[in-house]
């Protein structure tokens, strides 16, 4: 299951659209499981892996993925070969991912990427890594184009993250 | 390392991080002698990090299966230079392709991977990449990845980008490349078999060629001795001996006729090609000359013949 874990307050209809288009996409249940507190000693722009590390957790079980959404900006990483954009942050294979509504006013507003970008991050959950066709979700979040694309996943990635789900299951 | 030389033992310890090739970076969890069909052999036993499984290996073979060590930041550092380098571009080959991608997965080391996905990623902008090429580009990228994350004591997630930053740097699409980008230099155009890159095929059907001529192959067995051997030998020198069925005579008119085509023969044609064009249906009933004067044919039930009133004489 997927369950979404506000850190800033959104339109609960938002937020319902926000799952089931999460739910159409991995085909796994996703809700809305409350929202929680910016851990102290954060200010933004949000340092994604820290903050991680750090935030509260919610009841889950133990194959339950969380996704914590912010309206806030994110940091970007200062990685060995440059400078990463970041619009969102997840622990490669395993529970945690973040997402940023930053620039966008709402939710609403910037549905399309924002969805996108989850997509993005939940596909690294279930051990994703990127992919090259620029129609899929695990595409590169930094290139031009990737905000304006569906959120949905390649055929490739579909039947990967379809596997993992199987074997999470079993 | 020079060719012919063995290669450098690699002394291992427990608590060692090492990569096994195709596998991962695996941890040295005990190194034990062992008892296996009646020699006593000492076993590196590895333990991979991503999900536990356990790999024993004999001491003597960990070098010539390929086992390494994790890479050094300093190595790292080569492989970005090369992902940002503008490398050779992919064979249009696929089996040489495939054939070269094994070995630098098994034996190429970190640069090997680096090697295996650029130039994969590279030929993906060409065209997509077929289902095993792809499967190949992911089971790599995760490989290097992994031993990326190892090498810098980092996330996977960071590993990846510092990666892809390099390889797809921000505000830049990927472009699209032309076959003329991975054509040899001095390489006719046969390197671009891009349909039978697709389909699979690459010519290597290897069918005779129809205007072979026949192999002497029945005066053969008659050749008994030395003068019959030098005899044959001076045949196969002449002409070497082929396989399979040999091609049927052709005749002279049959060479000069058009070529010989499948299927069935076309319909004789009839002259009337300034008739109406042939319509489909049944075709219209003919219709009789005095009918067509008479009145037009009703339908229904034809109406009752009005009887003429009986003429009766009045009696007075």
């Amino acid at each position: 299951m997927i369950r979404v874990v506000t850190l800033d307050p959104f339109d609960d209809k938002q937020l319902a659209r926000f799952c089931q288009t999460l739910y159409t996409a991995f085909g796994v249940g996703c809700e809305h499981s409350g929202s929680v507190s910016v851990p102290a000693g954060l200010s933004e722009p949000l340092d994604a892996e820290p903050l991680l590390d750090k935030v509260e957790g919610v009841r889950a079980y133990q194959d339950d993925k969380l996704l914590y959404l912010t309206s806030r900006r994110l940091k970007d990483r200062q990685l060995p070969s440059g400078t990463a954009p970041t619009h969102g942050f997840a622990r490669y294979g395993k529970d945690r991912a973040i997402i940023s509504t930053h620039p966008h006013k709402d939710l609403e507003a910037g549905f399309k990427p924002v969805a996108r970008h989850a997509l993005h991050q939940l596909g690294h959950l279930w051990e994703l890594h990127h992919c090259l066709d620029p129609r899929c979700s695990m595409y590169l979040p930094w290139t031009p184009s990737f905000p304006q694309g569906e959120h949905i996943f390649c055929t490739f990635c579909r039947d990967k993250s379809e596997q993992k789900i199987r074997l999470a299951k079993s | 390392m020079p060719e012919g030389s063995a290669p450098a033992p690699l002394q291992l310890a427990v608590g060692d991080r090492v990569v096994y090739p195709k596998q991962g970076v695996c941890r040295v969890t005990a190194i034990d002698v062992k008892e296996v069909a009646g020699q006593r052999l000492t076993l590196v036993i590895l333990r991979r990090e991503e999900d536990g499984a356990v790999v024993m290996v004999p001491e003597a073979k960990v070098v010539s299966i390929g086992v390494r060590k994790v890479a050094t930041p300093e190595e790292v550092e080569q492989l970005y230079a090369f992902l940002r380098s503008d490398s050779d571009k992919a064979d249009l080959d696929w089996k040489l392709r495939a054939r070269t991608n094994q070995d630098r997965m098994t034996q190429g080391g970190i640069l090997g991977l680096a090697e295996v996905v650029k130039g994969l990623q590279v030929l993906s902008e060409l065209r997509p990449l077929p289902t095993k090429e792809r499967e190949l580009y992911d089971s790599a990228r995760h490989l290097l990845v992994s031993e990326v994350a190892a090498a810098l004591s980092t996330s996977e997630c960071n590993a990846e980008d510092s990666i892809d930053l390099v390889l797809f740097p921000p505000g830049r699409e990927r472009p699209k490349r032309t076959a003329e980008e991975f054509k040899l230099k001095g390489a006719g155009d046969d390197d671009l078999e891009l349909d039978s890159d697709l389909l699979g095929l690459d010519g290597d059907l290897d069918l005779p060629a129809d205007e072979e001529p026949a192999p002497a192959e029945e005066e053969e067995p008659e050749a008994e001795g030395e003068g019959a051997e030098g005899e044959t030998e001076e045949r196969a020198a002449e002409a070497p001996k082929k396989r399979g069925r040999p091609p049927k005579a052709r005749s002279e008119a049959a060479a000069d006729a058009a070529p010989k085509k499948r299927g069935r023969p076309p319909k004789a044609r009839t002259e009337e090609p300034a008739a109406a064009p042939k319509k489909p249906g049944r075709p219209p009933k003919a219709k009789a000359a005095v009918a067509e004067d008479a009145a037009p044919k009703k339908r229904g039930r034809p109406p009752k013949a009005k009887a003429e009133p009986a003429k009766t004489s009045k009696k007075k």
